[in-house]
Parts: structure tokens; C-alpha cells; sequence
């Protein structure tokens, strides 16, 4: 079963006067149970907007949004769901213990349960110092480590998580992917936006990509690892094409589809020292896939060149 | 308990920590000891016009801090996005709404009975007659707080807190002005009179609730008066609740 699904999702934003802006447009997002699932997208793609309107606080789309098979709307479903806002807010006079307690009464935990509860997120998240201290004092660190502790405090059966690891340094980002795993481990399903594509590398099984409110694509990370090209690293007689790599070793690159035949016209005499997949990083695609639908975020030296190019026309 | 109480338990314990709050009841500490002053200078009765004075000082602390709260209590979230974690929970928005308000009249209510209780307690301390008028004359405050907070609550659902705080002041004048207009409306006559007294009806008559005058002379409020007084301050605040409801409900988030 699917816990979040999209189907032909459209919403557009009231602008001035009667101007709409669209930001989705016919979005269709399938977030399988039990994964995780990183929601990628350049700034203004669409990754906030889709968050809301899961959340249920934009409303107005048309097409069908589906939570644990369900459609949106029953506000019962988001017992089981928990989220982190983008740079969250939190009121400031209320202490830590004081508001993870009132946003777990309002995600049903009855009295009893909040001491355990509590005790688990000040552990998970090192928060049992700071549990009588005002939200207003905080870090920006501190209120997105708050932030996840609020998410994670009823445990809910998906995680929703809107840029998790801005503000945060190496040490909490490393705790950060920490708890989000072993929320994983417990059964919850992840679905979270980052700019940050190495940790969607670190943390995701599901990827989506969306750009200017369309989903290019989405499917499994394996997937798309799996199409990374290999490359072959051998000695003596060297075939056609290949790159010295010094020492009498020479190393040839080709994509999956060619390695039967690769192998099969090697000269006689060459050997085989190693075959590997090359590992394509998460960001270099991401751009290079961004890149190839428009221009946004071009590199300097080629945005200049078409703004001369423009000049001249 | 259920989600309107828990959120109100919530926004009852924000409210009365605020600064602003605070703020004002040091204000109104003060500005009471300073009201013997006045009573020293004037040439009626001392004691009757610091007694007016200190009740006089309770509503306009009330209805700043009603103002300066309401304003701040949806559209400030909006801003800030602190609804987002609350609202991302099993809360409808009218839950959400009524929550926010009467955890905010019992902020109010808290500060008017803090307010009143010093107040009292000064005036028996200075010598001043203290009885039970002076009482409903408090309870008579804190209703028109309450219309106070909601009429502000409405304003911020529609503008931004700053024009809200600014049209929630303008209300308080104009509510206060209505109450002076019944006399005046019967130098007009026909269509004129119907629209005067069409106009005036939409803003809440903030006369209603005054009654600090009489009490300082400890003239008694019939009890049928008092009735239809905190009837049309409850039904003024259900109405300006519910169109704050039916705004946020529509609102982008």
C-alpha cells in the first residue's frame, strides 16, 4: 500500500487581482509504506506547496491526494502523521516539556503516555537539559532539533520533513540521519525535501524530482545508481578508446548495455584487473536533470554567454 | 479533555507569560497609586474619583492589552508559522480558532481579576468606600474586554496586526461613540434616521458595559439590566468569532 499518493494534484496560488500562479501542475506522487522517500526540487519547484496541501493547510487543488489510502480532508488521518515545518516557529513562553505535551494531547496521546514519550525525543535528541527552558531562549540548532522531537514525539506512522537538516551542523545533521533511521526501524515511513542531495543519498530508497510544479521523475534510488555507467580498469594490449591511466594500466568506460561486448573484444593478452560501477553522485544529476528541461541555475559562464547572445540579437 | 481546551490551556499559559502583559499590569499598578493624586487635587469628592479613576484604569489597560493580544493571536501565527505544527495535528480550524479565543478571555479575565483585586485592595487601604458595586463594575469591564479581544481577533483575520490594532482602537471609539447616539438620532428623521441607526448597529455598543460611574456612587444595576448587558456582549463576541472562523477556514496557510 501507498502511504501518500498524488494523482493528477494541480493548485495554483492567488495572485494580484485575478492572476493565479500555478505551482503544481497535474502532480502525480506515489510514496510506497515503510520507505523513504526525498522529495527534491530547486528553490520554487513545488516541494513546500505539495507539503502543504498533504498537511492540509493550503486547500483548493483539484485532482486527489491520498493518505494511507485515504482521501484528504478527515482531519482524524493526521493522528498519524508528524512534521517539521521549514525553519520552524515555535511560541516562545512555553517551556520544552510544556509544548511537547500540548502537541501530543492535540495528536491523541492520553496523559499517561506523555512521561515515556518524553523521556524517548529528550534521549534521542539530547533535549533533557534544555526540558525547562523556554522555547524563546533557542538556537536556531536548538528549535530544529525541537522541531524533529515535536515530529517524532507521538510516533507516527509517517514523517513528514520540509528541509530537516537546515541550520544544522555536521555533528547534528550526522544525529539527525541517526533518528530519522531508526524512526524508519520502527515502521514509520519518511518523506522529506532537502537541498542537501547527499543526505538523500545517505537516508532515501525513493526519490522524486519536481520542477516548476511538474514531477520529472520518480522511482527508486537503486534504480538510478543502477544506470550509472561502468568502467574497466585493465593492463596490457589496451582496445580502442581507452585512457592511460600510467604503469601500463589503462582504464575504458561504457554503459551497462555494452559490457557483454566490451569484455568480448578485448585484445588477446589484455587483462581484466578490475570492473566497477562508477558512482554517480545524487547533485551531478539532479543538476544535470534540472539543467535539461530549462535554464534555471545555469552555470555563470553559460547564462553570461546567452545574455551576450541576447544583446546581439 | 477536548482539543478546544487543550489549545486554550495552551494559549492561556503564552497569554498571561507575555511580556505585554506583564507589561501593562505593572501599568496599571502604577497609574492606580497615581490616581490618589487626582483625588488629592479634586475639588469633589477624593475618594469617589479615585475609585473612578482606578475602575476607569482597569478598562483602558484591559482593552490595550485585549488589543494588543487579539491582534497578535492568529495573524502573528500565520506569520510566524506556529500554527503550522498545531495544525498539521488532528485540529480543525474552528477548534483552532475558538481555542486560541478563550484561552485569551481567560488570560484577560485573569488579568481584570488581578486588576480589580488591587485595585480594591488600594481603595480600602486609601479609605474609600468598598462595596459590592464596585464588583459588577469589574465583571461589567471584562465583558467589554472580551467584545474587545474578539472585535481585534476579527479585524487580524482579515488585515495585518498593525492595521488590525489600529481598526481594534478605532472600534473602541466608535463603540463608545454609539452609545452617546440614541439621543442624537431623534434630531433626524426617515431614511436618514434608519441609516444612522443602521451604521451604528455595526459596531458593538460599548456603553453597555460601562457602568463604572454609577458604581463609584454605588448606584445598584437592576439585575433584568445587567442580563441583557452580558447577553449582547456574549452575542457580540459569538458573532465576531464566528466570522473570524469562517475567514481563517478559507485561508491559505
Amino acid at each position: 500500500m501507498n502511504t501518500v499518493e498524488f494523482t493528477n494534484v494541480s493548485f495554483a496560488y492567488r495572485g494580484d487581482w485575478l492572476q493565479k500562479i500555478r505551482a503544481l501542475k497535474q502532480v502525480d506522487l506515489t510514496v510506497p509504506a515503510g520507505c523513504a522517500y526525498g522529495f527534491l526540487g530547486a528553490n520554487g519547484a513545488g516541494k513546500s506547496t505539495s507539503i502543504k496541501l498533504l498537511m492540509g493547510l493550503l486547500h483548493g487543488h483539484s485532482g486527489d491526494i491520498r493518505l494511507f489510502g485515504k482521501l484528504i480532508g478527515k482531519v482524524n488521518l493526521r493522528t498519524r502523521l508528524g512534521f517539521l515545518p521549514e525553519q520552524p516557529y515555535f511560541y516562545d513562553n512555553l517551556d520544552v516539556g510544556e509544548y511537547l505535551a500540548y502537541l501530543g494531547r492535540l495528536s491523541g496521546m492520553t496523559p499517561a503516555e506523555l512521561p515515556a514519550a518524553c523521556d524517548r525525543v529528550y534521549q534521542l535528541l539530547d533535549l533533557g537539559d534544555l526540558r525547562k527552558r523556554q522555547l524563546r531562549s533557542f538556537s536556531k540548532g536548538m528549535r530544529q532539533r525541537f522541531g524533529l522531537a515535536q515530529a517524532i514525539f507521538h510516533k507516527p506512522d509517517l514523517l513528514v520533513l520540509d528541509e530537516p537538516f537546515s541550520g544544522l551542523d555536521p555533528l547534528w545533521r550526522a544525529r539527525f540521519k541517526e533518528v530519522m533511521a531508526l524512526e524508519r526501524q520502527r515502521g514509520a515511513t519518511l518523506f522529506f525535501s532537502s537541498h542537501i542531495l547527499a543526505d538523500v543519498e545517505d537516508l532515501c530508497d525513493h526519490y522524486g524530482v519536481i520542477d516548476h510544479g511538474v514531477v520529472l521523475e520518480q522511482g527508486k534510488l537503486a534504480d538510478l545508481m543502477g544506470q550509472a555507467p561502468l568502467a574497466l580498469i585493465g593492463s596490457g594490449p589496451a582496445p580502442a578508446e581507452v585512457t592511460a591511466v600510467g604503469d601500463g594500466t589503462w582504464r575504458s568506460v561504457f554503459p551497462e548495455a555494452e559490457r557483454a561486448a566490451r569484455l568480448a573484444a578485448l585484445p588477446a593478452g589484455a587483462q581484466v584487473l578490475r570492473l566497477e560501477r562508477q558512482r554517480v553522485a545524487l547533485e551531478d544529476y539532479f543538476v544535470n536533470r534540472i539543467r535539461s528541461v530549462h535554464g534555471a541555475g545555469k552555470r555563470l559562464a553559460d547564462a553570461n554567454e546567452a545574455n551576450e547572445e541576447r544583446a546581439e540579437a | 479533555m477536548s482539543t478546544v481546551t487543550i489549545i486554550a490551556g495552551a494559549t492561556f499559559r503564552e497569554a498571561v507569560r507575555s511580556r505585554a502583559f506583564l507589561g501593562l499590569l505593572g501599568l496599571f499598578a502604577a497609574g492606580t497609586l497615581a490616581s490618589r493624586i487626582v483625588g488629592w487635587v479634586s475639588s469633589t469628592d477624593g475618594n469617589i474619583v479615585t475609585t473612578d479613576l482606578v475602575l476607569s484604569l482597569q478598562s483602558v489597560v484591559g482593552v490595550l492589552v485585549a488589543v494588543a493580544t487579539g491582534t497578535a493571536l492568529v495573524q502573528t501565527e500565520i506569520q510566524n508559522k506556529t500554527l503550522y505544527t498545531v495544525l498539521s495535528r488532528p485540529v480543525e480550524r474552528w477548534q483552532f480558532v475558538v481555542g486560541k479565543f478563550l484561552g485569551l478571555a481567560a488570560g484577560l479575565a485573569a488579568g481584570q481579576g488581578a486588576m480589580l483585586i488591587i485595585g480594591l485592595i488600594y481603595l480600602w487601604a486609601t479609605g474609600a468606600d468598598v462595596h459590592r458595586w464596585l464588583v459588577l463594575a469589574g465583571l461589567m469591564t471584562t465583558v467589554e474586554v472580551l467584545v474587545m479581544a474578539a472585535v481585534s481577533l476579527c479585524w487580524t483575520a482579515l488585515t495585518s496586526p498593525l492595521l488590525a490594532a489600529a481598526l481594534g482602537l478605532a472600534t473602541y471609539a466608535l463603540g463608545h461613540a454609539v452609545a452617546g447616539l440614541p439621543p442624537l438620532l431623534h434630531h433626524l428623521k426617515g431614511a436618514q434616521q434608519v441609516i444612522a441607526g443602521s451604521l451604528a448597529s455595526l459596531v458593538p455598543n460599548l456603553g453597555m458595559f460601562t457602568y463604572r460611574n454609577q458604581a463609584a456612587y454605588a448606584l445598584p444595576l437592576p439585575w433584568d439590566d445587567l442580563a441583557i448587558r452580558l447577553v449582547y456582549g456574549a452575542l457580540w463576541i459569538a458573532l465576531l468569532v464566528g466570522i473570524t472562523i469562517s475567514v481563517i477556514r478559507r485561508k491559505q496557510l
